[in-house]
């Protein structure tokens, strides 16, 4: 008699895989088969991850169509289930699944347009931000400043793209009817040139806006947790002519850090 | 994401009594007893028409993260107590209790001062993959060890009194030889968790199964109800026999009140909660449906007791 992890597990396999021998050995035949039964629980399963995943990608399933989206999140819901009881987390690594997936190889912008659902789907549910105190940053000695660390508010994302990810997310948003807002916005030229998005929460609202490549650098470089040394030489080989001291200025008054420390 | 502490403190329940029932007008004078199951889209209109309901019940995880709808939540918890349930402790797994998901469901304790808490008898974690659904167990002494010992654990990290829900089944193990019922009594027993009977569960699992609906109620220990729920269910066609699916999508089901009934007679009158999940409806449909059990009620006890929420919270091991 199998143990109650050993049925648990193969349980879990007849799910998310379709071969339910070992786990219909351990349920009772009474009228219904038991490959009937279980498919009711794998049916919700899936079909709910779905249901999760269009609700946090819009974008992708409209350039895709449903169909297949959902043949996609089945895909990919059966390889990557969840990891937690959060739903609201469920779909994070959507977008480099979507990359490795064959049967969209051709659409080379669509992780990157994932990427910007995510950001925007993790914004609105992430963690509420406690504002930074600024005043401890003048006590940091001279010579460990060019090796502080920051930590940034839990909603914001900021995200390089070579495809113009932005005016294609724009290009997909209903107006209030549910009519494409603009219908000679629907044809996004790809040559148009990449984004430097920077995506967070304020307040209630979740924003995106695109920012300079040189701040977008500085910005992105720190939001990895490089020290502001090595994001500062980051954001100058992108552009020479870089204004730190008022990148610096916008960093502290745009509240977007919450934390820092001087790395060793 | 991470669990959030602080934030307003809403008053506790014996401040606030049981919300607007104490101060609103409503056409029967007494309110509603029965609470609804407060779903996303309800929760706006919800604030601002402020129905006479007592109490509502929200899933847990669905505010484990941040951002504005756990700060609507405060404001729907200053004007109602909130039950908090959870569908996702998976009491069931044989390896301990995500500590992590632990910490959260506590945070959301401390934060919401709910005047009840709830999980189920079920799993969904296997192997590190999260199915979200209520997976069924084989009840077996084993199962009730692994149980018991999280219920135990989880009662203690939350310093609550867990209500236990029975759920909806669509199989039964070969070796399972302890009745369902037979289970959940014992698990309160050794535990002294109280029980969530799922009046409508009770009817789904009956048919699937082949069980006796009322005999399970009769089988239950009358105590340990802190809590009954109702929702509808679906009738579906499976190789030709008929299941019913517990989508929670529809009115409850006429056999399913006299169930209710038959279980207010015997656990007397404990807080009910209409669930609707699927195929929304108006909030004025839902509530219309916690004043028909409301009725119900009060037809069956010939007296309205508002639910003890307020001192359950008293929250005895």
């Amino acid at each position: 008699m199998p143990t109650l992890s050993e049925v648990q597990i193969a349980f879990r396999d007849a799910l998310l895989g379709d071969d339910s021998t070992m786990v219909a050995r351990e349920i009772a035949r009474d009228g219904l088969a038991p490959e009937a039964r279980l498919d009711i629980y794998r049916h919700h399963v899936l079909t709910t991850l779905t249901a999760v995943l269009e609700a946090a990608y819009p974008v992708v399933c409209r350039l895709v169509d449903r169909r297949f989206f959902a043949y996609a999140a089945d895909r990919y819901a059966r390889d990557e289930p969840p990891a937690s009881p959060c739903l609201f987390e469920y779909g994070e690594r959507f977008p480099d699944f979507l990359a490795s997936f064959p049967a969209c190889r051709d659409l080379v912008y669509l992780p990157d347009v994932a990427r910007l659902e995510w950001a925007m789907h993790a914004a609105l549910h992430a963690a509420d931000p406690h504002a930074m105190d600024p005043a401890p940053l003048a006590a940091v000695a001279t010579d460990d400043m060019a090796r502080l660390v920051f930590s940034f508010d839990p909603s914001v994302t900021l995200l390089d793209s070579p495809w113009p990810v932005e005016r294609i997310w724009r290009a997909n948003q209903d107006d209030a009817a549910g009519a494409p807002k603009n219908s000679s916005a629907a044809v996004v030229d790809l040559a148009a040139g990449g984004a430097h998005l920077e995506i967070r929460r304020i307040d209630d609202t979740v924003t995106m806006r695109a920012l300079a490549p040189a701040d977008h650098a500085l910005r992105r470089a720190l939001w990895k947790g490089a020290t502001i040394g090595d994001a500062v030489a980051t954001a100058l080989a992108v552009d020479p002519a870089f204004d730190l001291a008022s990148a610096l200025t916008d960093l502290l008054q745009e509240r977007i850090l919450i934390g820092f420390s001087v790395s060793n | 994401m991470t669990t959030r502490g602080g934030g307003p403190r809403p008053p506790s329940n014996a401040a606030i009594g049981l919300g607007p029932v104490t101060t609103s007008t409503s056409t029967s004078g007494l309110g509603t007893p029965c609470g609804i199951g407060l779903r996303a889209p309800h929760v706006a209109e919800l604030l601002v028409s402020r129905p006479a309901i007592p109490w509502v019940e929200v899933h847990a995880e669905n505010y484990m993260g941040g951002g504005p709808a756990v700060a609507q939540l405060d404001a729907v918890r200053r004007e109602y107590p909130i039950s908090l349930h959870g569908v996702g402790l998976s009491l069931g797994t044989d390896t301990d209790l995500d500590a992590r998901h632990l910490g959260r469901l506590r945070a959301l304790v401390e934060r919401f001062d709910p005047c009840l808490v709830s999980e189920h008898l079920s799993w969904s974690v296997a192997g590190g993959a999260y199915l979200n659904h209520l997976l069924p167990l084989p009840y077996t002494e084993e199962t009730l060890d692994v149980v018991a010992r999280h219920v135990a654990r989880a009662q203690e990290a939350l310093g609550r009194r867990l209500l236990v829900e029975n759920p909806s089944s669509y199989l039964r193990f070969r070796h399972s030889p302890i009745p369902e019922a037979e289970f959940l009594g014992e698990l309160s027993r050794r535990t002294g968790c109280g029980l969530l009977c799922d009046v409508n569960n009770v009817f789904v699992t009956a048919h699937n199964l082949g069980l006796d609906a009322v005999r399970y109620l009769d089988t239950l220990p009358r105590a340990a109800i802190g809590e009954i729920h109702l929702a509808g269910h679906a009738r579906n066609d499976a190789d030709g026999q008929v299941v019913l699916i517990d989508d929670h999508g529809s009115p409850v089901a006429v056999p399913v009140w006299a169930l209710y009934e038959h279980a207010l007679a015997r656990f007397g009158v404990v807080p009910t909660l209409i669930e609707w999940d699927t195929d929304l409806p108006t909030l004025d449909v839902l509530i219309g449906e916690a004043a028909k059990a409301t009725r119900v009620a009060a037809a069956d006890a010939a007296h309205i007791a508002l639910p003890h929420v307020a001192r359950d919270h008293a929250h005895a091991l």
